[in-house]
Order: structure tokens, then C-alpha cells, then sequence
């Protein structure tokens, strides 16, 4: 049965859903394929705002998540269909972790900002280091039972590192026309995702264990996180095209 | 265990709260300097745009001012000298001769045309016609002059209708003249076509012509040009209007658009 108070725009769809779904339900779907829907913002701007070469990496950072999400939330629907083996989504979390580093690092390496530059390029490497010891003693890459909470969080960490660097030299900088430039926005969305989920990712595990309801509702304040992330990305294609 | 739970819930949710609320400082501190810089700047580009303007209404002022002294000397004192000599020649008695008489016809025919040529180097340097009866006339009567001279056909349209005097008449009517000058002198045209029209707001002058004229590109890369010293004057006048100053080519002719706000 279809509620009353749900307004009529959105009946019809509800017709697709199973009758006895409730509107906390649909929230939760709408918030569970966030992954997905949210990254269709961006590319859908990105269909007719062309980008300079200097936005190259985050175009394909939302190319590259677009289609690891759809795997990553088809697994998790789809998991009593699939065989065991293939049933895991937690090294696809791993694999967006590496390419989203690599990727926001080559482009805050392109902004070309004189303070730390060369320490700025030196990250990746250090980060390369860290995934052979990781990998390589400590934890397994493709772990089917968790998702590795170190590699995210040490992602995340070393994204915020990039994005303070940022805003410290645009603050001593001579300001050009215009604050809210295109990259501007990009980082501030990516600034504000990792800051909300740098304690997220480093705890994960530690409560998938001791309260696992608690870590699932948490996995909903990440994917809001993300929704304005890429609100953020979109806003600044939007700016740039 | 339960003890421990509480903690690290505790702890997730103020690590949240503090990496937000320290990223939010960040940004805002960020906004409010940058804010501050980018107001400053603009204070400081608005000081500059105020001296620079105060320079070319300084330079233009002086030259007006010695346009029209120069045109007063010539009208007064060469003028005069000139008329006083025209009838010392009248009145010369010539004894007989037909060489004497050739001379004598060539003579005053010369000073006449001097007369007539100080007359119009006065008049040019200093529009009595634009001071008395505006802008409109005083570019009706220069067009109507200029074709004279030139043999172009100047054809005008001009707003009598809505015209009202506005400040700075003189720098509109300087424009239309390096104008009219320029396409005389570069562009080689044989028709010119002259409109005026106001508005509550704007004035807006349209000139186009049949030759070979300038876009606004080309205007761009003339005017920091060192030969391009009547197109620097140009747009320095523009520039202490206030005004618009736009080129283009509509096949087939060429256009000069001046857009002028009203007080």
C-alpha cells in the first residue's frame, strides 16, 4: 500500500517497488545507490561542458568510480545470486582507493602550486611504499571478509594534505578575478569528503566487528558525504566548461 | 565491552565533528581573506581608473583649450592682418600694362583663398556652430563640409527629435571628426552614412561606410600602435565618456558603432 502523504510524482515509481515498501526504505535506497546516481551528476555535465586538460584527471576519476560504484553496489545486490568467490566487494573499495589517490594527486600536482612542490610529488611514491608494506605484510588486498581501512584512511589523510596545501597557497597568493574558480570547488568537495570520512575509514573495521548496525547507519553520513562531493565536482565542471 | 563500544562511537563522532569543524574554519578563513584581498584589489584598480581618468580629462582639456586659443589668434590676429591687407591690395592703382594686371588678379586671388583657408583652420580647431546650436547641427554642418571638400557623399540621420544637450558635446563631436578623417585618409571610401539616436540613457552614433575599414581586432592591435596616435585619441575620449567604441564588418560595409551613457 502506497501511503498518502507520498506525493503523487513519485507513485508511479513506487509501482515498481514492492507494495509493502515503506518510506524510510526508499531513503535507503535512494542513499545505498548514491555511489551510482551521484556520480551521474558530474558526467552528465561533463556531456556538454568541455573541460580543460587541467580537469583530465578528475574527469576520469569520475569516469573510473562511475564504474567501479555500479560494480561495487551490483555485487552487494546481487551477492546470494553470485558464487562465493566473486561475491566480495571490499577489494573494489581498495581498488577506488589506489585510483582516487593517484588521480586527485596527479591533479593537484598539475595545479603547479610553488609550496612543497616537490614533497607534493614525492607523495605518490610514498604511498606506493606504503601499499608493498601493507600488501605485502600486513593485510590482504583482496580480503573477502573487510575492506582495508588503513589504505582508506591513509588515502584519505593524504588527500587532506593535498587540499590544505591548497587553500594555504591560495591564501598567499595575489587572488585573480574570481575566488570561486572551477578548481576551487572541486577541492572544496573533495576537502569536505575526506574530512568527514577520514575517521569513518579508519575505524570501519574496529566497528563492523563491535557494532555492525552502528557501521552500516554510518555508511549512510559517507554516502551523503559523497552526494556533495559530487555536487562540488559538478559545480566545478560547470564553472570550467 | 559495552564501555568500549560507547568509546569509539564517541570518539568517531567527535573525530567527524573536529576534522569538519576545523575544514570549515580553513575554508572560511580562506573566503574571508581572499574576500578582503579581491576588495582591496578593486579599491585599488578603482583609484587607478580615477587618476588615469583624471589624466586623459586634464589632457583633453588642455587640448581643447589651445585648439581654441590657437583658433582665436588665427581668427583675430591673422585673420585680421590678412582682411586689413586685402584691402590695402584693393587698393592699389595699377598704371597700364597686361602683366601687371595678371599678377595683380593672381595676387588677390591668393589672399583670398588664405583668408578662406585661416577661416576654415579656425573654425575647425573651434566649432562656434556645436557651442550655439549642439551636437547635431555642428555634425550636420562638418558632414555637409566634409563631403564639400572631400567629394565623398556623406549622407546623415541624425536625432533631432530626442536631442538634449549633454556634457562633454565637444569630445563626441572630436570623435565623428578623427573619424570621418581616418576613413577619409586610410579607408579609401567614396559613400559614408552618419546616424544618431537617444535614448533616456544612451547616445548612440553609427557610422558606415563603402571602404576599407577596420574590425575590431584590427582597431585593438592599431591603437597601442605608436602611429596610431588619432585611434589612441579616439579611445581615450571614449574612455572619459564613459562610452563604447565598437568595429565590425557587416558585408558590404564597414561599421563604427559609439554607444555614449547620458548623464
Amino acid at each position: 500500500m502506497i501511503s498518502p502523504e507520498i506525493p503523487h510524482r513519485i507513485r508511479p515509481i513506487l509501482h515498481l517497488l514492492p507494495s509493502n515498501i515503506s518510506m524510510v526504505q526508499i531513503l535507503q535506497i535512494i542513499l545505498d545507490w548514491s555511489e551510482v546516481w551521484a556520480l551521474l551528476i558530474p558526467a552528465s555535465v561533463l556531456l556538454y561542458k568541455k573541460q580543460p586538460v587541467l580537469h583530465r584527471p578528475v574527469v576520469f576519476y569520475v569516469r573510473f568510480a562511475l564504474i567501479i560504484n555500479i560494480l561495487i553496489d551490483f555485487i552487494w545486490k546481487f551477492k546470494k545470486v553470485l558464487p562465493y568467490q566473486l561475491n566480495s566487494n571490499n577489494w573494489l573499495y581498495n581498488l577506488e582507493a589506489v585510483g582516487t589517490f593517484f588521480l586527485f594527486s596527479s591533479f593537484f600536482i598539475q595545479l603547479d602550486q610553488p609550496f612543497l612542490a616537490k614533497f607534493k610529488k614525492l607523495v605518490p611514491l610514498l604511498f606506493v611504499v606504503f601499499l608493498f608494506i601493507n600488501f605485502g605484510f600486513n593485510e590482504n588486498f583482496f580480503d573477502y571478509q573487510k575492506l582495508s581501512s588503513r589504505l582508506l584512511s591513509v588515502q584519505a589523510i593524504s588527500l587532506l594534505f593535498y587540499v590544505l596545501c591548497y587553500f594555504l597557497v591560495k591564501v598567499l597568493e595575489d587572488v585573480e578575478v574570481d575566488i570561486f574558480t572551477s578548481d576551487f570547488w572541486i577541492v572544496t568537495g573533495l576537502g569536505l569528503y575526506v574530512a568527514i570520512n577520514f575517521f569513518i575509514f579508519l575505524l570501519y573495521n574496529e566497528l563492523t566487528i563491535h557494532m555492525e548496525n552502528f557501521a552500516i547507519n554510518l555508511w549512510n553520513v559517507h554516502n551523503i558525504s559523497y552526494i556533495f562531493f559530487n555536487l562540488f565536482i559538478a559545480k566545478g565542471f560547470y564553472e570550467a566548461g | 565491552m559495552k564501555l568500549a563500544n560507547v568509546d569509539i562511537r564517541l570518539f568517531l563522532v567527535a573525530g567527524i565533528a573536529v576534522m569538519l569543524l576545523l575544514f570549515i574554519s580553513f575554508l572560511l578563513i580562506f573566503i574571508f581573506t581572499q574576500r578582503k584581498k579581491l576588495q582591496y584589489q578593486h579599491a585599488m584598480q578603482a583609484l587607478n581608473d580615477q587618476q588615469r581618468n583624471q589624466l586623459i580629462e586634464a589632457a583633453i582639456r588642455s587640448e581643447e583649450s589651445e585648439r581654441q586659443r590657437i583658433a582665436d589668434e588665427l581668427h583675430d590676429e591673422v585673420g585680421a592682418i590678412l582682411a586689413s591687407s586685402k584691402l590695402h591690395f584693393h587698393s592699389i592703382k595699377l598704371g597700364a600694362g597686361e602683366y601687371n594686371q595678371c599678377l595683380y588678379d593672381k595676387g588677390r586671388e591668393l589672399l583670398e583663398d588664405g583668408i578662406k583657408k585661416v577661416r576654415n583652420i579656425s573654425h575647425s580647431l573651434h566649432s562656434a556652430i556645436l557651442e550655439e546650436f549642439g551636437l547635431n547641427e555642428a555634425i550636420k554642418h562638418f558632414a555637409g563640409k566634409f563631403a564639400h571638400e572631400s567629394l565623398i557623399e556623406v549622407t546623415t540621420r541624425l536625432d533631432f527629435k530626442h536631442y538634449s544637450p549633454i556634457k562633454n558635446e565637444i569630445s563626441i563631436y572630436r570623435i565623428v571628426q578623427e573619424l570621418l578623417q581616418n576613413i577619409l585618409t586610410h579607408a579609401c571610401a567614396t559613400k559614408i552614412h552618419l546616424t544618431s539616436d537617444y535614448s533616456d540613457s544612451e547616445l548612440t552614433l553609427k557610422i558606415s561606410h563603402n571602404g576599407n575599414g577596420l574590425t575590431q581586432q584590427r582597431f585593438e592591435e592599431l591603437r597601442f600602435n605608436k602611429k596610431g596616435l588619432g585611434l589612441k585619441n579616439i579611445q581615450n575620449r571614449v574612455l572619459f565618456l564613459k562610452g563604447q567604441l565598437n568595429f565590425s564588418f557587416q558585408s558590404p560595409d564597414y561599421h563604427i558603432d559609439i554607444y555614449i551613457p547620458i548623464n
